[in-house]
Order: C-alpha cells, then structure tokens, then sequence
C-alpha cells in the first residue's frame, strides 16, 4: 500500500500558535509544511514529493473559517463555500466542480489557491521516477533534468491546476498573508509568480489567512468554464473565468483570468480591456477569444494535448462570455 | 423384533425429532405449494417454451431459478465482514516488498543484498537465483520467472524481493538492495517486434520465429477467398489502433503466503484461477501439488487481471519458506499496472465486402497485438482476433491474420471480453460503413445475415442456441430506432452493435477434455438437511457461489439459506479450471445438476420406499416431495433424506461437466470453440459536442441473450457494468505510454475510468433462447455483454456527427481532429455547421428486409425441430447446407499456412509469417 512517509503533526489551535511553532521550526532550521484539508499535500507525501519532516495543521483554528460575501477565511471548506448563499453565483460554479464531493468536503479555500502544481512525471511514486531518472521539481539533490522539456532546469514547468484562483481574480480578491513578520495583502492576480516550484509569494512560515472581495462583487456576472474529461474527479486540463459589468450599450468592464495551462493563473487584462475598448458583440468575444488562445502556452505535461488546450481556450472563452451577448441584443 | 420394540427409546433420536415433520428444514416450518408460473410447460406448468423444452425441465421444483437473487454473499460484504487478499492477517506476518526494475530492457548483472540483510527487522531477501523455474499460465508458452533471471523485460518487472518485520522497514530494505544492469535497447512499438532483433526479448530456442519478438502468429483463410473482393460492391477498410486498457479492479493484487508446522503451504490469495496458480507454485517452488493448499479469498473485482499465476505469489511463498513467517504482500496501484494482463493495445486493418444482395461476402483482418513482457494468454488472445468475429454473421469468406509480438511494456493478457472486444468493434463499426455505401438500414443488414440456430461458423463452431435475432428486434423497437437513426440534429446520433462470445471455452488448457472434465462439483448432505456444496469454482464478485448454490436449491427443492457453498480451499474444492472464458455458471452449474440429480434420484427413491407413491410421478417442491397426480401423498425432504442414510449416514454426491466433442481439425480449430455462444445487441444514443470534441452517452438499450437468466438480477447488474467497462475503453481509458515509453497514467486519477456523471441510463433487455445443453438452459452472460457498447458508442457518434473514429479510446482532443479534417475536406468553418448525416434507402433495403423476414420465419422453425437438418455457413451463398463447404466446393478454402503468393505482400501482422521457425531454418 501507499506508505506516509513518518512526519511529526503540529496541531496549533490559534494563528499566533501556529507562526510561533513556524519561527520555532525556522529556527532549528527545520522544513515543514502547512496542511489545510491534505487533499493536495497528503498524496503527495505518499508519493514523497517534496516530503518535510514537520507538518502544521491549521485545521483547529477557527478564525481562518470566517465566511461571508465578501470575506471568505482560508479554511473555509470548499463544500461550505460553493453552499454559502453569501457566495457569488460564478465562484459556486467554480468551487462546486472541484474534484469529488468527498474531496471539497475536506478541501479549503486556501489549500486549492496554494494547490501544488502537477504534472505527469512529477505527481508519480518514487519508483516510478527512478525509472525517469527524476524529477527536477522534486528530487533536487539528484540533480535531475526537467522530463518536460529537457535540458533545462532553470524553470519548472508544472501546471497550476486549480478552480477557484482565475475566478476570485477577476472578482478582484484580495489575498491576505501572515508570517511572524507581521500580515501583509495584495490583488490575488499579483500573488502567483512564475515558476512551478515556488508559485507565489509565499515566503517560509507565510501562509494565506483569507481573502477578500470588493463590496461591488455582487454588480459583477459572468460565468466559469472548465474542460475535463470526466466530469468528476478530474484536475481542469483548462479553465476560464470571465466577469463583467454590464452598461446600457454593453459591457463596460470585463476581466478574465485562466488556469490549468501555466505554472500560474493567467490573467488577460489587457486582452479584456482591447475588447471593451473595441466592443462589437460576437465578433469581438471571437477576436478576444483567439488573442487568449495565443497568449496561454501549455506544455504536455497533463491528460490533454497541448494544442487540445490551447484550441479548447478558444472555445472555454467564447462560452465564459456568452452571457455578454445576450444582455446586449 | 417387534414393530414396538423399535421404538423404544427411539422417539428422541434425530430422525424422529421435531425437524423431521412435514414441511420443517428450512426457516419457514411450513412447505409453499408450488408456483406453477415457474414449471415449464412441458412438465405440465404455466412458464411458456417459447423456445421449446428443455433437458432440465424435469428437474425444475419451481424454488429459485429465473428469480431476481441477492447474491449468497453479499451481506459478507455490504457488512465490510468479507476478508479479500489483504485483510488475510496470520500471526507473527511479515510484510514483503518487491524491488523492481527502472529500465524498460537490461540485462541484471549482479545483486548486493548485503547492506539490506544488515538492516534491522530485515528477515528475508530473495532474488531470481532463488527461483530457477519457469511457469506461466498456459503450458506452452511458460516465459516467466518469480523473479528477473538473466534480464528484466519491462519498467516494473521483478528483480527482488524482502520480508522485514513491517511495511517500513521492507521499503528502506528495498532502497538498499543494490542492483547493477546493462541497459538493452528496448523496444516500444508493436510494429518493431516483427522485426529481427539483435537480443529478442525471449528466446524459445528452437521454436522461436526467426529473430523476431513474434510471440505467436495465426494465418486463417476459409471460403470463396478467390471471390470476395471480386463479387462485392461495397467494401470496407480501416485501419485501427486500439489503447491497451486495464481492469483496474478495486481490490489490488495481494496474497499471504504461510508454511504451516506440518510443512503444507497455504497460499491465500484473490485468484480467478486457484488451480493454475496451484499448479505454477508446484513447479517453481518444486513441492508436489498435494503439499500446497490454495486458499481464494474474496476477490474485489477480477475482469481477467487475477487469472495468471503471479510472480508476486511465487515471491511470497519463497519468502515465507526462507523465513519460516507468513509473509504479506500488497500492491501499490502501480504495482497492479505493472502486472497489467490488460487487453492488448492493437493495430488491427479490417476490410468487409458485400455483394449486390447485400451479404457479407468477406471479412479480412489483420490483427496485430501487443503482448508486452511476457505470453500469458496471449497465444489464445492472437486466435480470438480472428476467429470470434466469424458470428453471429454468415459470412463467403473469412481471412485472418494475426500476430502477437513482446514489446518492452507490462504484459499484456486476459480481460473481460478475451480478444474479441477490439476486432468486434473493428467488425460492427465496418458494418455500418458497408450499409451506409449500400444505402440500407444497418439493423436490417444484420437481420438479413444472420445465421440460423443449430448451425456451423464457416471455420467450424457448432453454434446451437442464437437469440441476435431477437436481441436486435428488441433493442429497434424499444429504441425507436426508425424515428431516430439518421433523423436527428448534428451532435446527437444512434447507433448498433452486436456481439458474440463463447460461453466457456471447450478446451481446458492443461488436460484432454476426454481424459478429466472440465468441472466437478461434489454435494454432502448429513442429517441436518443442510447441502455442503464442494466447488472449486472461484467467485470473484459475478456470483459462482450464488449460481451454483441456486441449480443445487432448485433441484432439490430447497430455500437458499439450506445450501452453504464451499468453495474457497483447494484441499477441500475438486478441480475447477477457475473463472475466466465466462465457463463457470455453463459448466459448473451443470456439474452441480448432475450432482444434485444423484441426491435427487436417493431421496425419490426414498420416497417411494416410504409411500409406495408410482416412481414416475413424483416431484420435488419447495422441502417437499409428491405424487404429481395427488399432491397429498408424499413426504417431507427431511422425511426421504433421513430414509436414504438409514444405511450409509451422510449422503455424498459428484457431478461432472464435460463438453461433446466439438470442431473441426484444422491447425487452431479448438480456438474459439464453446459448448454454446451468447448473442447480444445494443443501441446506444450520444450527444457529442463539436466543438469541443467531447462524447456523452445518454442511453443505451442493452439486449443480452443469456440462454436462461438463472438469476435474472446478477444478468443485469452484469450487462450494466459491462456498460461501463466498455464504456470506459471506447471514451476515455487507456493506458498511454509517454516519450521513452513510460507508462505515464499508472494511477486512478489519470487512468481514466468513467465516473457515475458518465453513465448513461442503460436498459438492459434480457433475451433466453433456451440453450439445450446449458444449465437449465443458460449460458454467459459476464463477458458477452461488454463488446457491443463499443461499436455502438462509435457508430452512435458518426450518426451524430459524420465523422468515423478509428482510435479507441474517443478522448474530445482525438475525435476534435477528425471533426477539424473533416470539416477542412468539406470547406466548412466551423464545426457546427457542418451537415448532419442522412439517409435515403437504396433498392437494396427492401431485398434485405424480404430476406430478413424470409429468414425469422426460417429460424423459428429450426429452432423448434427436433429433426433439423445440419446447416453449414456458405448455405446463404447457394451452398448445400448439410455438409460442410469445402466437402464439395473446390474453391471453398481451408488454409492454415499462408501462401508465397501472400508472402510476397503481406498485410502488419501477416509479416510475421516472413520469419521461419528456427528449427525449420536448417542453421540452428
């Protein structure tokens, strides 16, 4: 059977506690892990990716659980959110498809933001990547090549596959961090930096205590489109979130954001911004769509193909914006 | 001694105690009278024949059979009771761990277990040296070891293996057995292995083929071979290319191996087929078989994956010798995809040809299969290509060529719908091609070429009972076929597909079916009333247990809570040759009827000694056995049974099956043959999204001809799963193999198995044609169900979208490309305007429905004549149907051995007939 490799649990009851045992552990220069519901963490441990001999586990702090239309707590279980009548309609569409029931009943909101990046010759047993002669993403000390694209290892190239970021970016969230060193916050689209391996910002013993959503959320509507081949289960093989604001002639603000293709969410403001500046109803969405299509660059590190995905974005991004065709006709 | 003195003191024995009175034995104190909706009309009851009478009918007591039955064993498992391989737990285990190779091809120079040995709670190590004998499933082609002798052959393939005193420890002792390899150019592609190789992935000496990694090859040429392409005016050709796909049972192999202190093994393990691995252990451990004892634990989930005699089984019980300790081993899921025996990945080129009356005048197929590592099944599965697609269809000619090749990939062997799944799916989808160019109604194709009941293929089955025709009215009509087939909007379509499967196969491997029968089943029955059943049948989750217990309770008369089945162990279960070529409800069923019928026989005897009741006309009830004529006099179950061991105690019975002799003579006529065949037919409907490429099924009309659903819930819990599984394989399963030929999805997550999202609504049609020799009248129903869901999910998608797939599995990103060249070939932008397929009937349907509706009538009288004639395939084509062709058509072909003439330009697999056999080559 899998094996959990031994690691020892901490289970603070506050936050205080829980980045106080973080400062302990940085100290004696050990390395941990913060675990959420351990839907993305636990397997990987079975599979020893990345395994750290400490794990903290935020699930007896109930501050982080805080939910409301505007505040959504990291420890929020996906269940509860996409149940939440306080919840905007396009991130209960995004939270509701994450993996299985089973999965959102134990995963949180800030475990899926912090989701690992996957891919097919990294999430595999030990065994299996000896037979790759490893992985650079997790067996650093052997100093393995990238199997994606080889003879590289400057830039790891796994892919962000996560529902709930491209959405909570173009509802304009913010993300709230905290560390011994104090909180600090940002726009959710300037926490993910490219790069498979590190993915964000977060510094050791930083973790993601909440978001938070402007008080205009609710005047925005769109729509979340996710491509998969099972209908559960399934990581997004490619997403796109689309919101916008809606004036007599059209729209007048549109974002749109994209996930399951990079290392990170994309975020295509300036793409979105050309169409609204431009807006002439399908033909428009048609062209924003296209200029999507080449501004993602999958690799084929997943289930799809890459130019499976990257023909699919076209298709996500004129269904996400469907509903801006029928306000204005 | 007087009548008085007898009974002094004999009030209080058994046979006069209180269970003894009339109607008592079961939990019910008070026998039912009989259902007559139950007796078949011949006996006299109300259950209509429309399909004429039936051997067993006599013995029909109108208990269970036909009754929709909870298995025997399900509250074991629904109560989580049931201990499946891994929750075997013997005292003082140890865990054993399997060290295994990182390279696809190497040769394994030397092994350091030293560092290993000194590790602490390190018990036993062993290696390939340990194990020198040879064993796999089917005598002839024994290639595997325990453990890597010499080379490994493919990613995962076993090198070592330790037992230490916990899970942990075995995986440290693991990273510290050092191996050193020489690295071997591996090979990937199929295509590769029918060329000459400088270090052939095995060698079998003087029988091995040329240089090649050819494993087996089959060349078959029956009929009007010269006329088939010449006679046709619609032909068909394809070349497809099918994924390997793995069962991907729930439970993942594991086995216990423990020497007991007499120095017995016991080998506890989720096996199909005990008996082979029983007979593998004897051979690689060199212990007589009568010293090994094979303990089948509850399976969960067999489809073929737990057939083989394992490597990890042998390593267990070598393990346990050397350190005198039960030993457990569990598999990872990649272990089980390691040892995969999954269908065969293929590339198989189907041609059909059809004449100007609309017959099948030839099938051509060539069949190239990826056997992976090692044989296993695979000299059967390189046979069951060709010949089980030479039904249901009376066909002028048939033309297979096939072989099997070793790759450098996990072994590929036995899965649920052996060998015939992907050429079947080859053979139908090419059908509705055929009917497409002929402008015909692809049903009534079918129905105006289907041969009779009581006939023979045209390479020689005898095909008795065939419900395809009924199984094809059935799903039409409740489909709605003709409102629906070429009528609806782009992306929704329907579509059929038929299947045909033996139901058992009528060679055991291992004996002369004439010298040992294919299965036994003993009965012991002491004072109680209660029915042991000794069967060595294994259930691996279809319901053998419940079967077999059911033909026992109804021919005695008996509720089922009265029959207890044993059938785990192999020092107390007689022979069985295990669950796999849907055999166990045809042949051990019947062994338990003949059997029971021994009982039978002692308890009317019985009966007649205590009521002087006229032998003939007594019957058996529910616990109760009677005059026919007068129901009242008779005498309870318990009252004949305790009468019948007045002299002898316990009563003890056995019962045999073995199949008539069958076939004809030809090289690999025994391939393929069955004591009966099942039918099925099924209409699926799908939505595909063409833009996105994505298939959904909706709905599927599943029609199964099982003979006689002796339990007609399992028979459909049976077609429903099969459903799913093939469901699986055409959408969406695979197991795909990365750049350097990696197995890149060897998980649940990326090994795409359909979710309960995916499944459709299915309605599953049960069809009995009553065959004469199946139990009561039943045949399979576990494998048979599984083949047409495919090509009717791929012709389903053509009638929806126009576009004819020839790649399994349908995954959008495949099934988008052909959208996008077909829409490029047709000017077209964008997918969604392109034209939705339709049909307008040549002149030709209204020749196949006269013939269809000729040949219903031709059917149902055969089907009921006692005195029928004999019908040979070739009679549609102006042959006599009464011997068989090539006795008097010179033209009409039997070759075994292809041609110089084929050689000079042979299809894929035909190529592999270019190699010479080393001992003919004249240099070995």
């Amino acid at each position: 059977m899998m094996r959990m490799p031994p690691f020892k649990l901490h289970t603070p009851k506050t936050l205080e506690e829980a980045l106080e045992i973080a400062r302990e552990l940085t100290k004696e220069e050990e390395s941990f892990d913060w675990v959420a519901g351990g839907t993305d963490l636990l397997p990987n441990y079975k599979w020893h990716l990345n395994v750290k001999p400490h794990v903290i586990s935020l699930s007896g702090i109930s501050e982080l659980t805080k939910l409301s239309s505007t505040h959504i707590g990291a420890m929020v279980r996906l269940h509860d959110l996409s149940k939440s009548r306080s919840t905007h309609p396009v991130l209960v569409k995004a939270a509701d498809s994450i993996a299985s029931t089973l999965i959102r009943r134990s995963g949180t909101v800030g475990g899926n933001i912090c989701l690992d990046t996957r891919c097919y010759w990294f999430n595999q047993t030990e065994q299996w990547r000896e037979s790759i002669d490893w992985c650079h993403k997790c067996d650093c000390g052997t100093e393995a090549d990238c199997r994606v694209i080889p003879n590289q290892n400057t830039l790891c190239v796994a892919t962000y596959q996560a529902d709930l970021a491209p959405v909570l970016m173009c509802l304009g969230a913010t993300i709230h961090l905290a560390s011994i060193k104090g909180i600090r916050s940002m726009p959710l689209n300037e926490f993910f930096e490219l790069d498979g391996m590190t993915r964000n910002v977060l510094q050791p013993g930083e973790l993601v205590t909440h978001i938070t959503l402007p008080k205009d959320v609710k005047e925005w509507n769109g729509d979340y489109q996710k491509l998969r081949q099972r209908e559960s289960w399934d990581f997004p093989e490619a997403g796109v979130a689309a919101l916008w604001k809606m004036g007599i002639k059209g729209p007048t603000k549109l974002r749109i954001a994209t996930t399951g293709l990079e290392s990170i969410p994309g975020w295509h403001t300036e793409e979105a911004k050309n169409a609204i500046s431009n807006w002439n109803g399908g033909d428009t969405i048609d062209s924003l769509a296209e200029t999507i299509r080449k501004n993602v660059k999958p690799v084929q590190n997943t289930w799809y193909s890459t130019s499976y995905r990257r023909k699919m974005i076209k298709v996500l991004t004129r269904r996400a914006c469907a509903g801006l065709l029928e306000v204005s006709e | 001694m007087t009548d008085e003195d007898e009974m002094i003191g004999y009030r209080q024995q058994p046979g006069k105690l209180p269970f003894a009175k009339p109607g008592s034995g079961g939990k019910n104190r008070f026998s039912k009278s009989t259902n007559q909706e139950m007796i078949p009309e011949s006996q006299g009851g109300k259950l209509t024949q429309p399909w004429g009478s039936h051997r067993h009918d006599d013995l029909v007591s109108g208990q269970i059979i036909g009754k929709p039955t909870a298995l025997v064993d399900s509250h074991w498992k629904v109560t989580g009771q049931a201990k499946y391989g891994d929750d075997i737990r013997l005292p003082g285990e140890l865990i054993g761990r399997i060290v295994r190779s990182p390279h696809h091809y190497a040769r394994v120079l030397s092994i350091d277990c030293s560092k290993a040995l000194e590790l602490p709670g390190v018990v036993a190590i062993a290696t390939g040296a340990d194990a020198a004998n040879k064993f796999g499933v089917l005598p002839v082609t024994k290639d595997e070891h325990a453990m890597a002798v010499e080379k490994v052959r493919h990613v995962g393939d076993l090198v070592a293996c330790v037992a230490a005193e916990d899970e942990a420890t075995a995986r440290e002792a693991e990273r510290l057995i050092e191996v050193e390899y020489e690295v071997l150019d591996s090979i990937h592609d199929m295509r590769k292995g029918l060329e000459d190789s400088d270090n052939p992935i095995h060698d079998r000496g003087k029988y091995h083929i040329g240089e090649a990694n050819v494993q087996k090859r089959v060349f078959q040429e029956f009929g009007d071979i010269g006329g088939m392409v010449s006679n046709s005016i619609a032909s068909h050709k394809q070349n497809w290319l099918f994924a390997g796909v793995n069962h991907a049972a729930t439970e993942p192999h594991a086995v216990v191996a423990h020497w007991d202190p007499s120095g017995r093994l016991t080998l506890y393990t989720p096996q199909q087929v005990p008996h082979y691995v029983h007979r593998a252990l004897a051979d690689v451990l060199e212990v007589p078989m009568h010293q090994i004892n094979v303990h089948r634990t509850f399976v969960g989930g067999g489809f073929g994956g737990k057939s083989d005699p394992f490597p990890h089984e042998m390593c267990s019980a070598i393990l346990a010798r050397k350190s005198g300790r039960p030993v457990r081993i569990t598999f990872d899921r990649e272990e089980v995809y390691w040892i995969n025996r999954g269908r065969h990945p293929s590339r198989i080129e189907m041609n059909l040809h059809a004449d100007d009356e609309g017959r099948i005048c030839g099938i051509e197929t060539d069949a190239l299969i990826d056997g992976g590592g090692f044989a296993s099944f695979g000299h059967v599965t390189t046979y069951y290509n060709g010949v089980l697609h030479t039904a249901p269809y009376e066909i002028g000619a048939f033309h297979y060529t096939g072989a099997r090749v070793w790759t450098n990939k996990p072994a590929s062997g036995a899965m649920r719908g052996h060998g015939a799944v992907n050429s079947r799916c080859a053979v139908e989808t090419g059908l509705d091609d055929l009917a497409e160019q002929m402008e015909v109604d692809p049903i009534t194709l079918r129905l105006a070429n289907l041969l009779p009941p009581h006939s023979a293929t045209i390479t020689g089955f005898r095909v008795t009972s065939i419900g395809m025709r009924e199984c094809l009215e059935r799903v039409k009509e409740e489909s709605g076929w003709d409102k629906k087939f070429r009528k609806m909007p782009l992306g929704k379509g329907i579509g059929i597909g038929c299947g045909f499967f033996i139901s058992g196969s009528g060679l055991p491997i291992h004996w002369d079916p004439n010298k040992f029968p294919h299965a036994t089943v003993h009965l012991k029955i002491d004072m109680d009333g209660g029915v042991t059943i000794h069967t060595g049948a294994a259930d691996i989750g279809q319901g053998s247990d419940t079967v077999v217990a059911q033909a026992v309770a109804e021919v005695l008369g008996l509720p089922l809570d009265m029959i207890r089945v044993k059938s785990r162990d192999s020092d107390t279960s007689p022979v069985d040759l295990g669950s796999y070529s849907s055999r166990v409800t045809f042949m051990n069923a019947n062994a338990a009827i003949s059997a029971a019928m021994q009982i039978r026989d002692e308890l009317l005897d019985a009966t007649v000694e205590v009521t002087g009741a006229d032998r003939h006309r007594l019957v058996i009830g529910d616990r109760r056995i009677f005059a026919k004529n007068d129901p009242a006099v008779g005498i309870s179950y318990l009252e004949a049974l305790h009468k019948a061991q007045e002299d002898r105690g316990a009563l003890v019975a056995s019962g045999a099956y073995r199949t008539p002799p069958m076939g004809r003579t030809h090289k690999g006529a025994a391939a393929g043959l069955a004591p009966a065949y099942s039918f099925s037919a099924y209409v699926a409907e799908v939505s595909v999204d063409v833009e996105t490429g994505q298939t959904k099924v909706d709905k599927v009309w599943a029609a199964h001809d099982c003979g006689k659903a002796l339990n007609p819930l399992a028979v459909k819990g049976q077609i429903i799963g099969s459903c799913h599984m093939g469901m699986g394989q055409v959408l969406s399963e695979e197991m795909r193999y990365g750049r350097g030929g990696h197995l890149m999805n060897p998980d649940l997550l990326d090994y795409k198995i359909p979710s309960v999202h995916e499944m459709p609504q299915v309605f599953p049609i049960i069809v009995e044609s009553n065959d004469p020799e199946g139990p009561f009248g039943a045949k399979e129903a576990g494998e048979g169900p599984l083949l047409p869901i495919l090509p009717a999910v791929c012709n389903a998608v053509y009638d929806a979208i126009g576009v004819r797939t020839a790649e399994l599995p349908i995954t959008p990103d495949r099934l988008l490309k052909l959208i996008e060249r077909k829409c490029r070939s047709q000017g077209i932008n964008e997918p969604l305007d392109l034209p939705s397929p339709k049909l307008n009937y040549s002149s030709l349907q209204e020749t196949l429905a006269k013939r269809a509706s000729e040949h219903a009538q031709r059917d149902l009288e055969r089907r009921l004549d006692a005195n029928r004639k004999p019908y040979h395939n070739g009679a549609l084509f102006g042959l006599d149907p009464t011997t068989p062709p090539e006795e008097n058509n010179e033209l009409w072909a039997v070759n075994v051995i292809p041609s110089e003439n084929y050689l000079a330009q042979p299809r894929l697999a035909g190529s592999a007939w270019k190699h010479t056999e080393r001992r003919h080559r004249g240099d070995a």
